[in-house]
Parts: structure tokens; sequence; C-alpha cells
């Protein structure tokens, strides 16, 4: 056990030195060797420069990194909360009623087989650019996956469950509510994540094609002026964003469900 | 006369549910001011039929559809291979595993479309940037899927294995591998769907041509009808890739019970 | 039965201890002093959670003894080895492999050609009943069949000893029964030294040509019982009986 413990530190310790070599790779083919200039590859020092600069500059493109990035949020997560509050209760319904599920099935298989970004253009011409447009984009890559998870979440209630309840007398609305959605928690949770991963995702691409503020905004108008350590900086603001929403996600998730793991 | 009720009921009220969508649509077109701007399903499907004959732009549907395909397949193949290659690597190999995850897990949070205004600098406008993009949305989905699959390898078979005389090569070969076949199947289905949204993504953001070119084209000069003909044909094309890659799928892993 | 017949398995002083988080050092198996005749058929019986598995899977060499030694055969056991042949509980079939791909495995990774070990396989499958299923997949097979595979899968690598790990633990009582005798039936057929796990008095006393008691952790032998009655034996023979209270009045029973 001792030497297992050890063998994990030593990996540990090759993954530092990896990543503490890639950086200096990373640094010695643009500040150290100047093989690449600033506007192909700009050098580690710059990208981390221009990330502090960036917080109360607004030049080139007129707002500063937390402007952008709030105004990314408040799009993004506008849109996947009014999503989840419609696709979590459709995606129930549509399990739990048989003839519902059989009609609108196949009319939502074919909707969801189009990436949420090809809506930009639908919306984009019916409400023109601006909040308005990206919110809907987002609302309905948001809510397929939302529909998709809670669907199949109730669709895995255990039979013996609902007999268990049908023993007791539960009504219809009992075995949903008592017993389908407990059990269905977990995938519920599932799909918030995942539908968070597909807002954000949607919300960058829609940004990169239509918008005026936001993170996605500042990579296009930065690649548009050769300012890659811009650009660097927004794809990394990007990742590290998703990363703690999803996470929040995750934490809220493991706070709610705690008993239902068992799956 | 029941049991062909139970047999087809799908189908019925599938089809049922497709002909109330379209009658609806057809009727807020025809009868409330939606119809201003929205053409109607009759038109929409018409014009989609049209265009395998009459031109949009330069070229056909058929066309259009078979050049974002193109873009999408040799960047999937590539990205595909060289990711179970390195799935597999730090999968078995612990020193592989300490050496590439970090970065693995530093890119994979930046979502392909993140990538695009740094593909445009770094490869330009022509294909080898969509090339670079698509390879890079399906490369770390499947590495991390094949990942994870040959990390789920059951403890209790390897045992059996070794128990039954298997060195490490067999092992690899004999347990290691088809126990990651499913996973490298569901990794590659998850980035075949994330490839053909980021390729639409990218066409709509710089293109002269393809199913992304067809719509960002439409919205360009208010062309509606053109719009939803584009929707269309990428939700045909992904509905039928999605679908060719299960049918592959329950040939491939028939021993799976997923797979039945 | 002969008893000056060859010790083919000696554990000595074997001690077997493990780490947990929370309590610290566990300690499992305490000073183990056993011989394993060969083709005996040795059962290992004690309650619950008492270590028989443990000791199992440091004869397959899944684990190593903390301290002392286990030999086979005259060589000291440190890692799996064809010539212990393990039948597990929950039967570890390769599900990607068919009834024969499961029984031939062992044969083939040895690099045997593929008619004498196509050959033998059949004749394990034949053995354990299991003709007419060589294409199956394990998943279409119930619970008793998929144990048969484990047995024949272990048999045609030809192993020197049997170690079977509560291999019906999971069946239900009828197939149980059926198992059992289907067991001794391949054992009478082929013979082999089997070590085999239970704690179920009954399969204890049915199966074995001597039982081992284990006591409660840190186990060790508390008692040892040879079982001397004519097979095919009788569940309800007074004998059988006797032997079954006066074993059950040794045994640490605990929840």
């Amino acid at each position: 056990m001792k030497q297992k413990r050890e063998k994990i530190n030593k990996y540990i310790i090759v993954s530092i030195i990896s990543v503490c070599l890639g950086i200096f790779a990373w640094w010695l083919v643009t500040d150290g060797l100047e093989i690449f200039r600033s506007n192909v590859l700009p050098s580690p020092t710059k990208v981390l420069r221009t990330f502090g600069k960036k917080w109360v500059e607004t030049k080139p493109d007129g707002a500063t990194l937390l402007q952008h990035l709030g105004a990314s949020l408040q799009v993004a997560l506008g849109g996947y909360f009014i999503g989840a509050l419609i696709g979590i209760p459709l995606g129930i319904f549509m399990a739990w009623n048989d003839k519902i599920d059989m009609l609108v099935r196949p009319v939502f298989d074919l909707v969801r087989t189009v990436p949420g970004i090809a809506w930009t253009s639908v919306m984009v011409t019916l409400v023109g650019i601006g909040f308005m447009s990206k919110a809907l984009v987002i609302f309905i890559s948001a809510m397929v996956a939302m529909v998709i998870n809670s669907y199949s979440g109730i669709k895995q209630t255990k039979t013996v469950h609902l007999w268990v309840g049908q023993t007791f007398g539960a009504s219809n609305w009992e075995l949903l509510t008592k017993i389908a959605i407990p059990s269905a928690l977990p995938m519920i949770f599932t799909g918030l994540d995942v539908a968070l991963g597909a807002s954000w995702t949607t919300l960058v691409a829609a940004e990169l094609l239509a918008s005026t503020r936001g993170l996605g905004f500042m990579i296009q108008q930065a690649r548009g002026i050769s300012r890659l350590d811009i650009v660097i900086v927004g794809m990394i603001v990007i990742a590290i964003t998703g990363s703690i929403l999803s996470a929040i996600i995750r934490k809220i998730g493991e706070h709610v469900v705690k008993g239902a793991r068992l799956q | 006369m029941k049991k062909v009720y139970e047999k087809y009921k799908r189908i019925y009220w599938g089809v049922l549910g497709i002909f109330i969508f379209i009658c609806i649509w057809y009727a807020a077109t025809k009868f409330t001011g939606f119809g201003n701007i929205m053409p109607d399903p009759i038109t929409v499907f018409g014009g989609f039929f049209r265009s395998f004959v009459k031109p949009i732009g330069t070229k056909t549907m058929a066309l259009h559809i078979l050049i974002s395909l193109s873009r999408v397949l040799v960047p999937y193949v590539i990205g595909g291979v060289l990711g179970v290659i390195v799935g597999v690597l730090m999968g078995w190999y612990k020193l592989a595993d300490a050496i590439l995850m970090p970065y693995i897990q530093m890119i994979r949070p930046i979502p392909p479309i993140a990538w695009i205004p740094l593909s445009i600098i770094w490869f330009g406008f022509d294909e080898s940037s969509k090339y670079f993009l698509i390879f890079l949305a399906c490369f770390f989905t499947i590495a991390v899927t094949t990942y994870n699959g040959v990390h789920s390898v059951d403890d209790t078979l390897v045992r059996a294995a070794r128990m039954l005389g298997a060195n490490d090569r067999q092992l690899f070969t004999t347990i290691v591998l088809p126990t990651t076949v499913p996973y490298i199947f569901s990794g590659l289905q998850v980035a075949l769907g994330s490839a053909w949204a980021t390729i639409v993504a990218a066409e709509m953001i710089r293109s002269s041509e393809g199913v992304g070119w067809l719509i960002v084209r439409g919205q360009d000069v208010g062309n509606m009808e053109q719009i939803m003909i584009g929707i269309v044909a990428i939700a045909l094309t992904g509905l039928l890739i999605t679908t060719l890659m299960r049918v592959l799928e329950n040939k491939l892993c028939a021993w799976t019970v997923r797979g039945k | 039965m002969s008893e000056k017949k060859n010790v083919l398995i000696e554990f000595r002083h074997v001690d077997k201890e493990f780490n947990k988080p929370e309590e610290g050092v566990y300690k499992v198996v305490g000073d183990l002093n056993v011989e394993v005749r060969e083709n005996e058929f040795l059962v290992l019986f004690g309650p619950g959670q008492c270590g028989k598995s443990t000791i199992l899977n440091m004869v397959a060499g899944f684990e190593m003894p903390t301290r002392g030694e286990i030999i086979c055969n005259g060589n000291k056991v440190e890692r799996p080895g064809p010539e212990r042949g393990m039948v597990f509980q929950n039967t570890a079939l390769f599900p990607w492999l068919t009834v024969m791909g499961n029984v031939e495995y062992g044969p083939k990774m040895q690099g045997v050609k593929k008619e004498e070990r196509r050959a033998r396989a059949q004749k394990y499958i034949d053995l354990v009943g299991l003709q007419g299923f060589e294409n199956s997949f394990p998943v279409k097979l119930s619970g008793g069949m998929q144990q048969r595979v484990g047995i024949a899968r272990a048999y045609c690598n030809e192993p020197l000893v049997m170690l079977l790990d509560e291999p019906f633990g999971h069946l239900d009582a009828q197939t149980r029964y059926l198992m059992q005798d289907e067991l001794t039936r391949i054992w009478q057929a082929e013979k082999r030294t089997v070590i085999f796990v239970t704690n179920n008095i009954e399969e204890a006393v049915y199966l074995a040509d001597r039982i081992l008691v284990l006591r409660n952790c840190p186990t060790g032998v508390k008692a040892e019982y040879e079982i001397n009655l004519p097979r095919p034996r009788n569940y309800t023979d007074p004998e059988f009986l006797r032997l079954r209270r006066e074993i059950d009045a040794v045994v640490d029973h605990t929840l």
C-alpha cells in the first residue's frame, strides 16, 4: 500500500514535469528563439500579460474581459434556465404518457438532429441580432438536452418500485411525483450538466456569428486584427467558465440526489 | 385487428404526430402573421427536393451535403484513429497517462467551435482550417472514451485471463481491447454528432459552399425559405449518419446486452 | 481413500493483512498452516466474511501473503498460473466470446494448435453437459449453464488444482443441488485436487473428502473433519445429518 502511494506521487511529478516542459517549449519557440511571431503564436508571457490587462482595458473590442464574460453569462444562463424550465417537464410528460410519447417523439427526434447553432440563422432573421436571438438558440439547445435526459430518467424507473407504489394505493399522479421523478433525479441532473455544456458551446458559436458583445465576439474581433493573445485569453476564459459552471451543477446534483446514487 | 394495432401503433402515432406538426406549421403560415416571415412546409419541402436539380449558389443540394460530409470525413477518420491509439496508450501505460492527460484535461474544456478564430489565423480560409477543427472535435472525445474503456476492464476478467495463462500482450488483445470496443463506439458516435455541429458552425462563419453556408447565405439575403431548406438538409443528413452508426454498432458489438 | 497421498499444496505460516484507510491494519488470515493432498476434495467452510476467498486468491496468485508462503507442487506461488484453475463466484466468463471461445481460451493462450485445443475444449464441454451450446454467447445462458462453462474453462487448462470460490452462491436452490451432483460426477470422471470455498454447510458435507472449518477474522483452521460417506451422498442420511449438526455446533455464528 505504501509502495502504491509512492508510485502515484511519482506519476504526479511526471505530470508536473510534462506540463512545465510543454510551457517551456512554448516559451522557447516564441520569446526564446523567436521562431514564431506573436501574430502566429504569442508567447506565454504575452498571453499572461494580456490576460491581466484585459480586465481593465476596453481596447480593441470596446469592452473589458469582465463585461464580455458578464454578457456571455447573461445570455447563456438566461436561455439555459428557460430551456430547463420547459425541457424538464416536457421530457417527464413525454415519458409518462404513452400516447404523447408516440405522438411527439418522432417530431422531437427530427428536430434534435439539427445542431443548435443552425437555428441562429432562423432566429436572426426572425428577431434580428441581439440578446433575444441568441437566447432563443441557447434555449433550443438546452431544452433538447433536458428533454432527452429527463425522458430517459423517467423511462428507467424500476417497474418494481411502481408496483410497490401501486400496492399502497398510490394514484397515477402520486406514482409520478413520489416514485418516478425522484428516481429520475440523477438523470435529470445529468441533463442539466449536458444542457449547460450545450448552452455554453452554442453561445460561443452564436457570438462568433452574430453579436456585439461577449467572449465569442471578443475572440472573433481579435482574430480580425490578428491579436492572437486575446484570442487565446478568450479561449482560456471560455474553457474555465464552462468547467466552473459544470462543477457547480454537479455539486448541487450531489447534494440533491444523495440517496439516489444506486443506479 | 387489435394485434395489428399493437404492432404498428408506434408508426401510426408517429406519422400522425409528424402530420399534425406539419398541419400546425401550415396553418400558422396561412392564417396568421407568421406567414409573412416563415414559408409554409410545402414550399420548404418542395424547395428542398427541387434543390437537388436546381442549384443553390453554384451547386445542387447533393453536392452541398457531400461537400460538408467530406469535410467531416477525413479529419474524423484521422482524429478517430489517433484518438483510439492515444486513448489506449494512456489507458495501458501509466507513464503515457501522466505525460498526456494534463494536456487533454486542459484542452478538452475548450469547445471546438471556440477554436474557429485560431484555426482561421493558423490555416487561412481553406479546407485545412476546417479539417483542423473537426480533428479537434473528434480526437479528444474519442481519446477520452477509449481511455475510460481501457480503465473499465473488469478486474475479475483480468484475473480469469491471468489464471488461464495469458501474458501481458495476450491480456491486452483478448481482454482489454474487446472491453474497450463499445466505449470506442460510443465515443465515435458522440464525436460524429459534435463534428457535424462544428462543421455547420464553421461553414456558417466562413465558407462558400456546404449546408452551413446554405443557411447563413439565406440569412444574409433574408431568404427564409433557403434557411429552412438548409435546416431540413442538416436534420436529414444528421439523422442518416447517426442511424448508420447505430446499425454498425449493433453489428460489431453483438455480444453486449446493449447491442440487443 | 488412502491417507498417505502426496501433499500438493502447502500453506506455511501464512498471514494476510489489508490496510484499511480508516481502521488501519486489518488482519484477515493469521498463521495458516494447511496441507492439501493430491486429488482430494477439500472444502473450506466458514462464516460470512471470514477470509475464505482471500485464502483462495492467495493460492491462485492474485494476492500475496503478507508473511509466510504457499508452496504448490514444489514451487512458491508468486503469480497466477495455468496449473491453478479458478472458478469464480460471478463466473467471470468473457462476454464477447462464445462458450467454445471461453473454454478454449486457456489452451489458446498456451499456443496449443487449433484442432487440438478445439478437440480438448469439446471434450470438456461434453463433460459438463453443454453440447449444442458451443456457439452461444454467455448472456444467452442460464446461471447454472454459465457456471458449467466456468468449470469447463478451468478444467480445459488441465490444472493440477481446481479452486472454486463459492461457485454456486448465486444459483437458486434447485440448480444448486443439481450442480453439486454435476460437480461430483465431473470430479469423479476427471480427478483433480479441488479446493472448494462455501458458506453452506450442506454443500460442504455433500461434496467434501475433508472439511476445514474456519474461524472468524483473523481466520485459521478451527476444526477439521474427514468425510468418509460414500458417493453419491444423501442429504437425509442419518450420518450426514449427524455430521451436519456436529459441524454446525463448531462454527462461529455471526451476523
